[in-house]
């Protein structure tokens, strides 16, 4: 009467549970469960555990983390390897810098599909940059050039543009009177 | 996220936005503490942020997933080194830095009992049980996000439900194991 009992390999039991089992490898298990309680005891068990982590999902981001998150374009150091580094898991090749930022790999991770697809915020951020950019390009080229010119192109506040159209107009004036008050070298005039 | 043709891209406020929380819970579950989980949860973003060229749409929250469960298993791998370092007596000594009960639940809405035996657990089976029954990832997902083998997985999900269980009744007595009642 002791026929050697065959069961469930385990990892069939899991499957079971989660449905990844094809139809007629879970059919030959339903089969099996009916006149089997022990593998029945053990997939009551899988689906008890289960069902324990299957509660609320919910999970409230504390407030200063998700301000800490948004502001990481601003305060990601991007030569660092950060507080979980070490131990070589990212890689920054230095044909990777675009626009003044890394792109790291972490090397568990799978080569990426689509990388083409990925442009749509590299675009956005490097808009912004590039505004950014733009900015501190008029600002420079205002200051040395102003500094020469006088005040009178410095504080000028209309747009970088048109300054830099206008200030050839204003600048020979002041130049001339900041040449005629060194002539004078102190007479009244 | 809907990957259609017109698909506007998103800014940076929108990717933590519609990320943050399932990474959060992700770390939160995963290392058992709200301290840990944040800084899993800045390194996650941070590392995307640098890799944003490798990113596609359609594998973004895998990439997430990977990412986070990547940079915990390091984090455990490093203090388990150090704790091999460390002199035996010490550990025993160390503060207990596992939150209060309230703290968990106020945390997380999960049982603490039901966090308190995930930390129970190995982390390579932790982070088969999580993806698979917290985070609702298929098998073949969790192969890919640990590098591992569909087999594997199979057995790490099924041995880490067996252990989530015994840590379970061994904590609260009155949730009585399926396979004594049966056993009568």
């Amino acid at each position: 009467m002791n026929i050697p009992v065959s069961h469930l390999a385990q990892e069939a039991i899991a499957a079971l549970v989660d449905g990844e089992l094809s139809g007629t490898a879970a059919g030959r298990a339903a089969r099996h469960l009916s006149g089997c309680v022990q593998c029945r005891l053990a997939v009551e068990a899988q689906r008890e555990a289960k069902e324990a982590l299957h509660t609320s999902r919910d999970v409230a981001v504390p407030g200063d983390l998700l301000s800490r998150l948004q502001a990481i374009p601003f305060t990601a150091d991007v030569s660092a390897t950060g507080g979980f580094g070490g131990s070589g898991t990212l890689l920054a090749t230095p044909d990777s810098v675009v626009g003044g930022r890394f792109s790291a790999r972490l090397t568990p991770q799978e080569a990426p599909e689509r990388p083409g697809q990925a442009r749509w915020l590299r675009r956005g951020v490097a808009a912004g940059l590039a505004g950014i950019g733009i900015g501190v390009v008029a600002l420079a080229v205002n200051l040395p050039t102003g500094g020469t010119a006088g005040q009178v192109a410095r504080t000028d506040p209309g747009p970088a543009v048109s300054t830099v159209g206008e200030r050839t107009e204003i600048v020979p004036p002041v130049v001339r009177t900041v040449s005629v008050g060194t002539d004078l070298d102190g007479g009244t005039p | 996220m809907p990957a259609t043709d017109t698909w506007v891209a998103p800014t940076w406020e929108q990717v933590v936005r519609d990320h943050s929380a399932r990474v959060y819970r992700l770390a939160y579950r995963l290392s058992g503490n709200a301290h840990d989980a944040e800084d899993l949860t800045q390194e996650t973003f941070v590392r995307v942020f640098r890799s944003l060229a490798d990113f596609s749409p359609g594998t973004f929250e895998g990439w997430l997933h990977r990412i986070t469960t990547n940079l915990f298993l390091d984090m455990v791998r490093r203090r388990q080194r150090i704790r091999f370092d460390a002199l035996p007596e010490d550990t025993e000594r160390l503060p207990g830095t596992a939150p209060s009960p309230e703290q968990v639940y106020t945390d997380t809405h999960l049982d603490p009992q039901v966090q308190a035996a995930l930390d129970a657990l190995s982390p390579e089976f932790r982070v088969a049980v999580v993806l698979c029954d917290i985070e609702g990832l298929t098998y073949e997902e969790i192969a890919a996000t640990l590098g591992i083998k569909l087999g594997t997985v199979r057995s790490r999900i099924h041995r880490g439900r067996v252990q989530l269980r015994e840590a379970l009744a061994h904590m609260a007595p009155g949730r009585r194991p399926v396979l004594e009642q049966g056993m009568r």
